[in-house]
């Protein structure tokens, strides 16, 4: 991200996306106990400030660089996003679900899932393929949902299965799967209503959760423009703005 | 050596002459904790079930030498008479102790009656151990009053030696020697920075107390800790029944709620963390923590004596960081 006199705010040069796996197999290694990356095979320029975040703050520091909570991270990165000021924003990533309340362009408060990954995308990854289907696919279906299990995405798979066994329709099926999703996250949207949810993480790319959580929150839904890398820009903000 | 599943009138335990033993202290003190954890699981206990009921099934199992268990039958855990059952089975002598959840004053004295003549203690002994004890819990009553007043006791300090008090490690004087020692130590430090977030802890105590030092290193400090300061009954009652009643961690949750909002005031905590084990009813109770306490709550979940997971790491940082802003 670099910003410049004639912008009013900066923006993204270069972006790219490593797999978990993949970056820690093939970019980063442990020495004294940091976090040491390889620039240069991921063809970023060195010294560069290097903002992290992510379950990797705790668990180890990067080199070189800063690291920034989370949840504060994703907040930069909506603020960056949306331009707004108040809003709920809703984080619904890999294995994550995080509600972020900000008031007045500040993280006001937040909930997110504890131990159980239902609601997530690991979960809409499960289902996708045990439907046979692809996760664009799954995204197109709203109407007439099956009724679904919303407590755990292993039971989930069982009951899918059997769903699919009495002989309903894909349609149908891919739509039970995004309606579960819907539910688990309303009830956390209990205690931060908002005229405004912004939504974020990967599962944000599916159109039909967008729809019914439109619909059951009667809330106006604005999904970044950029979803999945909405963290990544928030330390890239932090960065830039000498916020850390 | 009688085994506790939790607090219960301990003066009675003494009075008999015998020796008790919280289990929950013996299971989370075991490096090998984990371990007892699979034994359960290997006895067929369920995956998802509280790992604080495998870890005291196991580890009373590899006690022979604790023949007799007072189990709380109500008031504490939901899956208390299923536990004692499955040791039982297994040849301990189970003696069930149930705190009413109307707090009504004769049944918990029937309660009370039937475990001394169970024991064989007469009453007069009995009141003679409360005074023996209440001396002993003054001391945790002052390591309490110098972690929120002056803090120079930190949050896991508090919590070990409030803990404690639910058998006082077997040996009340020589516990009573521990904390005097660590009161002179404690008086002679310098105070934690006054700038540290001042959090409260509610609910059962964890499975993983790592979770203080890491609050510690985020600038938190835990001020209160409410089930563990229950232990210590800080209500200096000459009755002993007055006691048992007063001691809010078994009857309904609005006690509880009063208790933490008053000591919330009067410890002027930041925020508070509301802890509850995986697969646990308390998690329900966790609808009326948020609703009736004016104050921010995070609620952790952990399951089994694993340390801090990163996800819960994650969490925590973000509540000691909000709390901080908001400040």
């Amino acid at each position: 991200m670099e910003s410049s006199p004639d912008q009013d705010k900066p923006s993204v040069v270069q972006r790219q996306r490593v797999d978990t796996i993949e970056f820690y197999r093939h970019y980063g290694r442990l020495r004294d106990g940091r976090l040491q990356v390889d620039f240069a095979a991921l063809t970023l320029p060195d010294g560069l400030k290097t903002v992290s975040t992510g379950y990797g703050r705790n668990t180890l520091q990067l080199s070189g660089g800063t690291v920034i909570p989370e949840l504060q991270a994703h907040t930069l990165g909506a603020l960056f996003q949306t331009d707004l000021l108040d809003f709920t924003l809703i984080d619904l990533g890999g294995q994550d679900t995080k509600i972020i309340q900000v008031r007045r362009g500040r993280m006001q408060d937040f909930l997110t899932n504890d131990k159980c990954a239902a609601s997530s995308g690991r979960y809409l990854e499960n289902m996708a393929q045990v439907l046979g289907i692809s996760l664009a696919e799954l995204s197109q279906y709203t109407e007439a949902p099956v009724e679904l299990s919303a407590t755990c995405a292993v039971f989930g798979e069982s009951e899918l299965i059997g769903k699919i066994v009495e002989g309903y329709p894909i349609d149908r099926l891919a739509a039970g799967v995004n309606a579960t999703i819907v539910q688990r996250v309303l009830p956390l949207l209990r205690d931060f209503s908002s005229e405004v949810l912004v939504f974020s993480g990967g599962v944000a790319q599916n159109v039909a959760i967008v729809r019914l959580l439109a619909q059951s929150s009667g809330a106006q839904v604005i999904v970044t423009p950029d979803p999945q890398f909405n963290g990544a820009l928030g330390c890239a903000l932090a960065a830039e703005k000498n916020i850390i | 050596m009688i085994g506790i599943t939790t607090t219960v009138p301990v003066e009675i335990i003494y009075a008999a002459g015998e020796i008790p033993v919280d289990i929950n202290n013996i299971f989370i003190a075991d490096p090998d904790a984990l371990q007892r954890i699979q034994e359960a699981e290997l006895a067929g206990f369920p995956r998802n079930v509280c790992g604080w009921i495998k870890g005291l099934y196991a580890s009373a199992i590899n006690q022979p030498e604790m023949e007799r268990i007072i189990a709380v039958t109500q008031g504490d855990c939901s899956n208390t008479q299923a536990l004692m059952e499955t040791w039982e089975m297994q040849g301990k002598e189970m003696i069930p102790f149930a705190y009413p959840y109307d707090r009504d004053r004769e049944m918990l004295q029937l309660q009370m009656a039937k475990l001394s003549e169970r024991l064989g203690a007469d009453w007069a002994q009995v009141e003679e151990q409360k005074q023996r004890l209440d001396r002993v819990r003054a001391l945790a009553w002052e390591i309490d009053r110098l972690t929120w007043q002056e803090d120079r006791v930190s949050g896991f300090e508090n919590h070990l030696y409030q803990v404690s008090c639910s058998d006082f490690n077997g040996a009340p004087e020589a516990f009573a020697e521990e904390m005097r020692a660590f009161i002179r130590r404690a008086l002679h430090r310098e105070p934690l920075s006054p700038d540290a977030v001042r959090l409260g802890f509610i609910g059962v105590p964890p499975i993983f107390p790592q979770i203080y030092d890491f609050l510690a290193e985020q600038g938190a400090h835990v001020v209160f800790n409410e089930v563990q300061r229950q232990f210590t009954m800080p209500f200096p009652h000459a009755d002993l029944l007055e006691q048992y009643r007063e001691y809010t961690y078994p009857y309904h949750i609005f006690a509880r709620i009063a208790d933490i909002r008053q000591q919330a005031d009067l410890r002027r905590l930041a925020g508070i963390i509301h802890y509850t084990q995986s697969f646990c009813y308390r998690q329900i109770e966790d609808i009326i923590i948020r609703r009736q306490l004016p104050y921010p709550v995070l609620t952790v979940e952990g399951e089994n004596p694993m340390g801090l997971d990163a996800r819960t790491r994650m969490r925590l940082e973000a509540f000691v960081t909000m709390l901080r802003e908001r400040a």
